[in-house]
């Protein structure tokens, strides 16, 4: 039942245009990232050259290139600013029209009139759209690998493997924010307040709790070099203990260490950041499910 | 009051009065007041012990009777920019939010038949609803200066002088023209799709671009931000040598300040930032000067503004005939 039903569900999620709107916008921020990487590079090299050239002028010997030692998945830093940004937000719309149908038009009613638990229904759901997702990442993930080959003039197995871990947190990152679509959707009765109920929470942890936990302002928190506040400030000392809830620092933090573009970390500090990600995902994986046991299908939402 | 004025004067109400009830609204506001409290806390703290220094050294200067002392480099105006930004995005957000709730509120009500069967122009609907949401984005602005206005004085010891609140009212005046063109954007992307949600999307994904993507876009291509520290810092070049190599790189500054320039969060910034001393080199400049010097984006946020306008009267007028024609 459940292969039929998740079958169903990403036929339903292919004829969507939510799904090509998706895969469009990241084939678009992926070739947006790698080629803000290639022009970054190149102005580093040139301003690079430039600047020897006036301080030989001045008699000034020339600084070491600060190009030598810029990572060679650099080029690919913006994608961590797109994710939690444009990504989060696909993804959020993404969870809601995968459920939102059933309920609005009463077809859930009628799915449920059949001999089908819910907890079936409900893995069938999420299984076909962490799918979906999975094929999204994949796509980016090819775009990346063959840029940084055309760009680096090659690509070493250890980056290959980077770029694949990069990927998989990437979609434990974004299958949150789905699953914020669905859980919005049955804590909701009207489709625009589900929908602007996971955008509140998505404003709260991409720009208010880096500024609660960090001090990154919303505007500094776009670009992929932040310098975070003074570790001295009390506030921030006490705060500090809320960064496992700053979803989007977490995810950018495992990013910059496995694309080796932030400061070394060692693999347990790493995995200290990952985990508040797919604890995010299992407890709202869990909360779905209560939810769904409890949702009131007998009663038709209101289409707006 | 005329009979037009009076009916601009129901519409108006009837728009802020919807707006005020609507828990969902209500909600975003909290956001950003909260926001905005945390931005300016943080801020104020660091701050007012900054002041405190700076009035320590003033004192025992005076004590010693030294002639000349330095004026304080601080600037209690620019502890606002957090606020700003925080306008900024979730202030968007929160007008695109109010114009799809006004046109989603009326079509599950069904109270556009109704208006429109009452003796009302097209241009009276524009202007009435205008007006209202004016009115509404006007309390959020003011709700979210006060708090942060307060909040320098509670929290950084320095209350803003009149001079100080003048120049952050006509930063607010420029929040509201700015939020009020996400508003019609709300109000023309939902009016425009066949299901409200599909419009509010729409709209969102509008937002995205023009207030996170290309200043985003612009900020990366920035030579001094390609390294942590700035690069210009790292070749150990100061300001005169920064500009003398950027002069190489006319074309490529010239394509970044384009991108920058399409978007209008971008301009509302320059204008609110140059007002309130968020940027070091505007702080010696006095009101005139850093209106003349601004006055590019002041007319681009103006021409957005009339564009929109312009657009949301065209999009009421063309759903006033579409509803017409499908009634007879």
């Amino acid at each position: 039942m459940i292969v039929t039903l998740t079958h169903h569900q990403l036929r339903s999620i292919r004829r969507q245009r939510t799904f090509v709107m998706f895969l469009g916008s990241f084939v678009l921020i992926t070739t947006m990232a790698a080629l803000l990487g290639y022009s970054s590079s190149r102005t580093i090299v040139r301003v690079y050259d430039e600047a020897t050239k006036l301080l030989a002028e001045t008699g000034q010997p020339a600084p070491p290139n600060p190009f030598d030692v810029t990572p060679s998945l650099a080029l690919l830093s913006n994608m961590t600013i797109y994710v939690p940004f444009i990504g989060a937000i696909l993804a959020v719309v993404l969870g809601h029209s995968t459920v939102i149908d059933d309920k609005a038009s009463g077809i859930g009613r009628l799915i449920f009139s059949r001999p089908l638990s819910r907890r079936t229904y409900l893995a069938s759901k999420v299984l076909a759209v962490a799918l979906a997702l999975a094929v999204v990442m994949v796509v980016s993930w090819a775009i990346s690998t063959v840029a940084v080959l055309l760009i680096n003039g090659g690509i070493s197995p250890g980056d290959v493997g980077r770029l694949v871990t990069y990927f998989a947190l990437s979609w434990a990152y974004l299958f949150v924010f789905v699953l914020l679509g669905i859980v919005t959707v049955l804590v909701t009765r009207q489709r625009a307040t589900a929908l602007l109920t996971a955008l509140g929470v998505w404003v709260a942890i991409t720009f208010v709790l880096p500024q609660v936990t960090s001090g990154i302002r919303p505007v500094a928190s776009l670009n992929p070099l932040t310098a975070p506040a003074p570790a001295v400030q009390s506030f921030f000392q006490m705060t500090s203990h809320l960064r496992p809830l700053s979803l989007s620092e977490e995810y950018k933090s495992a990013s910059a260490t496995i694309l080796r573009t932030g400061a070394a970390e060692s693999l347990g500090q790493t995995l200290t950041h990952t985990a508040p990600v797919l604890v995010a995902a299992v407890a709202l994986g869990a909360l779905c499910l209560g939810l769904i046991h409890r949702h009131d299908y007998s009663r038709s939402g209101s289409d707006e | 009051m005329s009979e037009a004025s009076g009916k601009i004067f129901a519409l108006a109400r009837h728009e802020y009065r919807s707006a005020v009830r609507s828990r969902t609204m209500a909600a975003f506001a909290v956001i950003l007041v909260s926001a905005t409290l945390v931005s300016v806390y943080v801020s104020s703290v660091e701050y007012a012990a900054q002041l405190a220094d700076y009035q320590t050294y003033r004192a025992a200067a005076l004590a010693n009777g030294l002639p000349r002392i330095a004026p304080s480099p601080l600037a209690p105006l620019s502890l606002l920019r957090g606020a700003l930004e925080y306008l900024e995005i979730i202030g968007a957000v929160i007008a695109i939010t109010l114009g799809y709730l006004s046109v989603a509120r009326e079509r599950s009500n069904r109270t556009l038949a109704l208006i429109r069967s009452r003796p009302v122009s097209i241009n009276e609907q524009t202007a009435g609803r205008l007006i209202g949401a004016v009115g509404v984005l006007s309390t959020l602005v003011l709700a979210t200066v006060v708090v942060a206005v307060a909040g320098v004085g509670v929290i950084g010891h320095d209350w803003l002088s009149i001079g100080q609140v003048f120049r952050v009212v006509l930063v607010g005046l420029a929040a509201v023209v700015y939020l009020g063109i996400f508003y019609c954007l709300g109000v023309i992307a939902t009016t425009r799709a066949s299901l409200a949600t599909n419009g509010l999307i729409v709209a969102l994904g509008v937002w995205l671009v023009v207030v996170l993507v290309l200043p985003q876009i612009g900020d990366t291509l920035d030579a001094d931000n390609q390294v942590p520290g700035g690069l210009f810092a790292a070749l150990g070049l100061g300001h005169d040598g920064e500009v003398t190599i950027l002069q190489h790189f006319v074309g490529y500054e010239r394509t970044r300040t384009w991108i920058e320039d399409a978007s209008l969060t971008k301009h509302f910034e320059r204008f609110a930032f140059a007002l309130t001393d968020v940027k070091e080199r505007y702080r010696v400049h006095g009101l005139g000067w850093l209106i003349n010097e601004t006055k590019a984006d002041l007319a681009w946020l103006l021409a957005y503004a009339l564009a929109l306008v312009a657009g949301l009267r065209h999009t009421l007028r063309r759903q006033s005939r579409t509803a017409s024609s499908t009634t007879t």
